[in-house]
Formats: C-alpha cells, structure tokens, sequence
C-alpha cells in the first residue's frame, strides 16, 4: 500500500491548495434562498405583515414622502415668485378675464389645462404689462403658482431641454406638468391665456420663465425662451426617483426591531433560599469572676479562664438582592441562625447546705439580671457562705438562637458566565431570640430577649465569597463562603460578661433571579 | 454598513436580511467551493449551496459562539453534500475495493503546480464514493471511523476507497504532468 511516511505530504498538500478554495456563486443562487426566505417568513413571522400598524406607518411614510416631494419640487426659494409657463402657439399677450376660471386651450394640452384647479392669489393682470399684451390668442395658456408650485419648476426643467418642436412635444410636457399637481393637493394654479411675442413658428411651444417678482414676470415675459431657460438651468429634474424607494419602507420595521433586543439591560432582581452548615462560637468571656467564685479564692483563677468551643450550627437563609450594574448588586434577606457552642470553664459551686449548684457562667449570668423573674436569678444568692468550690473541667452547651438581617454589597467577576464569583462585605443586625445555657446541675437556663441580659440587637460585619453556577437563565446555584464577626457586644451591662459571637459557615443556596 | 462576525451572526438571529446577505456574501464564495467538491455539476453545487444557507439561517440559532463561524458552516455545507449525494444514491453502493498500489512515488510530492481548477476537475471526476471519501478524509480532516459512521459504510471500505482515490489523483496528476513542460518536471523530480 502507500508508504506512511508520504501520507502527509499528500495531503497536506491537497488540503492546502483546496481547503482556502473560492469560487464566486452565481447571483441565481442568492435570489433562489432570498425567495425560499421569504416564503419562510411569510410562514413563520407573519405578526408584523400582518399587523395594520405596521401598514398604517408604511401609508404614513409614504404620504410624508409625497408631501415631502411635493414640497422639495415647489421650490422654496421661489417662494411667493411667480413661474410662468407659456404654451404658444403665435405670438401675443392674453388678459385674463377671471382669476377663478380655468381656460380652454385650442393646442393640444387643452385638455390638461382644463383640469387644473385655478386659484389666482393675485390678479394675473399683475404678471404682465398691458404694454406688452398683444392681441389674445385663447389657445395660449399661462400656468403660475400661487404659494409653492411644482408646475413651475418641472417646466422649467423641460423648457430647458429646448422648445418643443412638435405637438406631441407638448402634450409631453404638458402631462408631465399634470403629475406632480395631482400627486399635491395643495397647489393651485392659475391658468390665464396671454400671448408672448415667439420668434419660433412651430405649433405649439412651451417656455418657462421664472421671475423674481411680478413686474419682473411681466418684462420677463418679453425675452428670448433661451434666456429662460438659462436661468432655470440649474433645477435637477432627474431627482424625481428619490421618494419612490420602496426598500425603505419594507425594512424600517425590521431595524425597529433590533433596538430594543440590544438594549437587553435591566436591573435584575433575585431571591434566594439556602442552608448555612456553620461554625458558631460566642466567644463569651468572663472579665471578673462573679461575687460567688471569688469569695473562693482557689476557684478564681481557674474559673475565670474557661473558653467557648464551637459547635456544629446551621442558619436557614433567604434573600433578596438586585443587581445595580454589570459587576454590582446589592442584597439583603432574613436568615434563623441556630448557634450551638459550648463553654468550658473550670468547675462549680456547690452550696453545702441546699445543694444547689452553679458554673460559672450562669452565676455570672444571674448577676446581670435585673429581673426577679428571670430563670438566673435564682442562681445569684446561696453561695457566699458555706459554698464548695468543685473543681472540674467540665463543658456546658451554650446554645443562641438570632433572627439575622444583612445588608451586603457585591463585586461579581466575570458576570453573566456560566461561572461567577462574587465579593461581599456588609453589616448584619443579629437580633437576639433565646440562650439555651446548661446549668452545672443540667438543666437547662433559658434566656430570652425580655430578660434584659442580652441585646436585643447587635451588629457584625460580614465578608463573603460566593460561586455561582449559571443553571439557566432563571435558575442558579450558589456556594457562599461567609465570615461574621460581631462589633458590639451581646450582653447589655459588658462589666463581667462580654461576647463576640463569630461564626464560619458554607451556604448551599438556589437563586431564582427575574 | 458593515458587520463583523459577531454582528453578522446576531444579525441572522434576528432574521435581518441585510446581515443574513452579508453572511452570503462573505462566506458564499468558499462554501461554493466546497459544494462543488462534493458534486459532479454546478447546478448540484448551486442547489446543496442554496439548501446548505437555508439551513444556515434556520439553524443559525444553535450556533454556539465558541467555536468559530466558519467551522460550522463548512459543517453544515458538508452535511447538506452528503444529504444530496444519499438522494442522488451516489453513496448507496459503496464496496471494498481491492487496491494494488500501483507503483507510483509520491515523494516530494507538490501541487504547486496545478491550478485550483484543475485540482478541483480532477476530484470531480473521480467515481462518487471515492471522491466524497477523499473530501472529507484528505481536505476535510475526519478520520476513517468518523466517515464510516457518516455515510453508514465499514472502516474497511472507508480505507480503501481513499487509496483508491490517491491512485487514480496520482494517475491524473502524472498524466498532467506529462503534458506539462520540462520545468516542471524538473520541478517535480
């Protein structure tokens, strides 16, 4: 077979010089796929064709095209001047009896004369000099603008073009003059029959004069049709195309309707559900021993140096954020944090008498309260005289409960990828529900809020760093590594208690975001 | 007005029309190319040509952005050869060829030579199988087992319909050759 080692080569090779191959498709090939597309959108997009304001804004396009042209060819600079169009057969000067009145012609364009309205803003005496009026010849017919007149301006572009020489020249022009007033509702044109002097002996002739202002029409009106001319000569006529461009219409709605998909930005809100596995320690820390444990004196430096330990913990969380821009938002949310730690601190004591006992701490405990009420209190007196001091190393579970609220701001990097990381700092309030604290005789001491020995609420500063898994466009995972550490105290009266709750924790949580 | 890639794509997703030309006008000329690779006539090129843009710019909505526009259009224009050339049942009797290497030295084998026209005749008139497993083994880049699952055929017969198609390109080449001046032989030797 083939020899390995060439294989390459071959190929390569062939790849090489076909692989960048082009050859230009012949235009049947496009017109083919633009007509099977347009099938298909005929099947598959129809709303828009089928839509009656798509049409009317097409019809309205189209009408401010009209009008628009019809304006443009009326000239604006020419303003209230007056364009004069004479079709003359001899030569002569007609008065017009009526400013109201269309004129039958005998030339061939007669009958287009009479089917123009005539409105004269002035008399057509004005237009010329009696001294040069000849003898009238009814089959000569002037047509003049009123306010904008397009007649004025297309005749001239055909007088340009040199005079006529035939019948049928004129009924050209003449038709031609029809068109733009029919398509404009708005110009008026006065028909008067006058005769200027034409060297010309054809027929029928048709010149243009365009004049500055009334008289200047009447000495106009005396001059060679060259010179007429000459002065229209700069007005384009080839321009009329221009408002007849379909293709504008059919793709205006499309373009439409890009826009609003590209500007695709708005705030985009989130909520949130998750568990917190966390570490939860108080930090709790005796400052003095209380009256109790100092009246022993041995038990004092050993008492008073207990420790809190973390215990597993958990806090259920719900959140709300919005996202402000690209890589910022800001969320907040209510979480229940179930705080479980343990103190360990040394032993108890003991009262010989009543055998009631106390760690530490709840005798500590018992000294803040001001309350008679409070489960503590009994705790506080009995042990001045004839108190043991027991000394063991024993733990107590101290167990919080916190309705959380956090305010948090958050830097996302690389947004919108499947995969996101955010920063996050903020304050929590940490508002204080209940303390679960083991007695040494194991029972357990509940204190509430209304027990006055916690705060109701402290504060702690928050810091994160969260992953966020894109599930699809609604949906998302996230996995949020959080930090609290509380700025203030927990207890109300810092004289011989203090505590810092801090905590660790990784929230496995669903965004939904809308 | 102009788009870049991206742009382009966009463009066709919203079924722009201005864009989905631009997407003719820009690639049309190589996907024509390869159209006619894989057919005997251009009016077969013309119509996998006109089937494969509108599969483009039906589909255009799953094109991932993560891989490159062209790559997924060649694909989609290969695809549609092959779907033309099932139709046309050129691939219906593909066999086992027995081939005996015929001799012919391929070493420091160039093209540089020919024209691209040439290039393209030959491979036009090599028998229909050998010419669709040559485009997608040699230009295209797929391995045996790939084009014995695409067009439902043996390794075996993928393998040897390529071998067959390199004897007879090296037999047109040479008889090219042959014809050619001496410079080129020269060139070649």
């Amino acid at each position: 077979m083939m020899d390995p080692s060439n294989i390459n080569n071959f190929e390569d090779q062939w790849r090489k010089a076909l692989q960048g191959a082009s050859e230009t498709p012949p235009p049947s090939v496009w017109e083919g796929i633009e007509a099977r597309l347009d099938k298909e959108q005929e099947k598959v997009v129809p709303m828009w064709w089928q839509s009656p304001k798509v049409w009317y804004a097409a019809a309205s396009i189209v009408a401010l095209l009209l009008v628009g042209g019809g304006l443009w060819l009326s000239g604006i600079e020419t303003g209230d001047k007056p364009q004069v169009a004479v079709s003359t057969k001899p030569a002569g000067v007609s008065e017009s009896e009526s400013s109201e009145a269309a004129k039958k012609a005998a030339s061939p364009e007669e009958n287009l004369n009479t089917e123009r309205l005539a409105t004269a803003s002035e008399p057509p005496t004005s237009l010329t000099k009696p001294g040069k009026q000849r003898s009238a010849d009814p089959k000569t017919g002037i047509a003049r603008a009123g306010g904008g007149n397009a007649v004025g301006k297309r005749e001239n572009a055909f007088a340009k073009t040199k005079n006529p020489e035939t019948e049928q020249q004129g009924v050209a022009v003449a038709a031609r003059v029809q068109k733009p007033v029919a398509g404009n509702g708005s110009v008026n044109e006065v028909i008067n029959t006058f005769a200027t002097p034409v060297e010309n002996t054809q027929p029928v002739e048709i010149s243009v004069a365009k004049v500055a202002g009334n008289s200047y029409a009447a000495r106009l009106a005396d001059q060679s049709q060259t010179i007429s001319a000459q002065l229209l000569a700069s007005l384009p006529y080839s321009d009329l195309d221009v408002y007849v461009q379909k293709r504008h219409v059919f793709f205006r709605p499309q373009i439409e309707i890009e826009e609003p998909l590209k500007e695709k930005k708005p705030k985009e809100y989130y909520a949130g559900l998750g568990l917190m596995p966390a570490s939860f320690n108080p930090d709790v820390q005796l400052k003095e021993a209380p009256m109790a444990f100092s009246a022993q004196s041995v038990s004092q430096r050993r008492a008073t140096t207990g420790s809190s330990e973390a215990r597993a913990s958990y806090a259920v969380q719900t959140q709300g954020g919005v996202r402000l821009s690209k890589h910022w938002s800001v969320e907040t949310g209510i979480s229940y944090l179930r705080g479980n730690s343990a103190y360990e601190g040394g032993g108890y004591v003991l009262n010989a008498y009543s055998n009631l006992s106390s760690n530490v701490l709840e005798n500590a405990l018992a000294g803040l309260t001001t309350s008679a009420n409070s489960p503590a209190a009994d705790k506080a007196a009995g042990f001045n005289n004839g108190a043991l001091y027991i000394d063991v190393a024993k733990k107590v579970s101290n167990n919080y409960q916190y309705l959380q609220l956090p305010v948090q701001a958050g830097f996302t990097l690389n947004p919108d990828k499947k995969f996101s990381y955010s920063v996050l700092g903020g304050m929590m309030a940490n508002f204080f529900l209940v303390n679960e604290l083991e007695s040494a005789s194991g029972e357990i001491i509940r204190t509430t809020a209304s027990d006055d020995i916690y705060r109701g609420m402290n504060w702690a500063a928050t810091t994160g760093l969260r992953l966020n898994y894109k599930l699809s466009s609604n949906w998302a995972a996230n996995l949020t590594g959080s930090y609290q550490k509380a700025v203030s105290s927990g207890f109300k009266s810092n004289q011989s208690l203090d505590a810092h709750p801090y905590l660790y924790g990784v929230s496995w949580s669903v965004r939904y975001s809308f | 007005m102009t788009f870049n890639e991206q742009e382009l794509v966009k463009g066709c997703k919203q079924r722009n029309r201005i864009a989905q030309k631009q997407l003719y006008d820009v690639f049309g000329g190589k996907l024509f190319a390869i159209c006619l690779r894989y057919t005997k006539n251009r009016a077969d090129a013309e119509d996998v040509l006109q089937d494969a843009f509108i599969k483009i710019y039906e589909n255009i909505d799953s094109f991932r952005a993560d891989s490159p526009l062209e790559y997924w259009l060649r694909s989609i224009v290969v695809n549609t050869a092959l779907n033309h050339l099932r139709q046309q049942k050129y691939l219906k009797e593909l066999d086992d060829i027995d081939v005996h290497h015929n001799g012919l030295s391929d070493r420091e084998f160039t093209l540089g030579n020919f024209q691209m026209q040439q290039l393209m005749e030959m491979i036009r008139e090599l028998p229909p199988g050998c010419q669709t497993i040559f485009n997608l083994y040699a230009i295209e880049g797929y391995q045996h087992n790939e084009i014995a699952q695409m067009l439902g055929i043996s390794e075996g017969t993928s393998k040897s319909q390529y071998s067959r198609a390199r004897t007879l390109l090296q037999q047109k080449l040479n008889k090219e050759k042959r014809f050619d001046d001496g410079s080129v032989q020269h060139k070649q030797f």
